[in-house]
């Protein structure tokens, strides 16, 4: 696999690590094997994108999107891949969700903040009268 | 202070600081999808997300069943062979023959044309 077939494929270390995560530890991959592993997921992207895009086409979309691709695994007899990944789509969903609102709220610091009280402003009589009397201004007159 | 919310682990932090929560580089997914047919005009931004966790599943899935190969032919190290008999033992597989048996014409010194596949039961 030359360098351009290369950056068309996934990384073969990523995918090398997978498999290591799956296999026991004794366990060894031939150079041969992570290069085969490397380009099947490479193809099963392909295929699976192929799938659902031709869905897209029949109904006149134009954008693939995460229900596109759980149709296609499901269409392609990848039923088990569709339900976990149905499962993982809908919480990337919510997580996005909660993130704009919580963006939101932090971008926003006078939300919910209360109105600052009104200045008491304390009256002046013009009657200067030493030592007033201690009743209220309004029962005079 | 902000609070993390319940899914943070799929949007920050994660496998690498390349992949993000993601074992899989999302870029180069999306690049495989375009590169995967002329009608592919638009992808959403969630698309390579879930393909990335998809590819873990074929992954996984590609992987123990070559492993069980290799264990019947008494070997502790999975061989490209392995690959090949699991995709042909495995009907989801149908669409790697292909790819798989072109991998064997590569292989130094020729390759047997007639392999011997015993049918497992991995359900």
């Amino acid at each position: 696999m030359d360098q351009d077939e290369q950056d068309r494929a996934l990384p073969i270390a990523n995918v090398s690590r997978i498999m290591k995560q799956i296999l026991p530890p004794s366990a060894k991959i031939s150079k041969e094997g992570k290069q085969v592993m490397q380009e099947c997921v490479t193809e099963f992207i392909s295929f699976v994108t192929g799938e659902a895009s031709d869905k897209c086409h029949k109904e006149n979309r134009k954008t693939v999107n995460g229900d596109d691709i759980c149709w296609a695994l499901s269409s392609l007899g990848f039923d088990n891949y569709a339900e976990a990944i149905g499962r993982y789509l809908h919480k990337y969903r919510q997580a996005e969700r909660e993130k704009i609102n919580h963006d939101k709220k932090y971008e926003n610091p006078h939300i919910n903040r209360a109105p600052p009280p009104p200045l008491l402003l304390s009256r002046v009589t013009r009657d200067k009268v030493e030592n007033p009397p201690p009743s209220p201004p309004n029962q005079s007159g | 202070m902000r609070q993390a919310g319940a899914y943070s682990g799929l949007l920050c932090g994660g496998v690498s600081g390349r992949t993000g929560p993601h074992s899989l580089p999302l870029a180069r997914i999306k690049k495989i999808m375009k590169n995967s047919g002329e009608d592919v005009k638009m992808i959403s931004g969630e698309a390579p997300i879930i393909f990335s966790k998809a590819c873990e599943l074929f992954i996984e899935e590609l992987t123990r069943r070559s492993w069980i190969m290799a264990i019947q032919g008494k070997r502790r190290t999975l061989h490209k062979e392995d690959l090949a008999s699991a995709v042909i033992a495995t009907d989801i597989f149908d669409f790697l023959i292909t790819l798989v048996s072109s991998s064997e014409s590569h292989a130094v010194g020729g390759a047997t044309n007639v392999m011997e596949v015993e049918t497992i039961d991995c359900s």
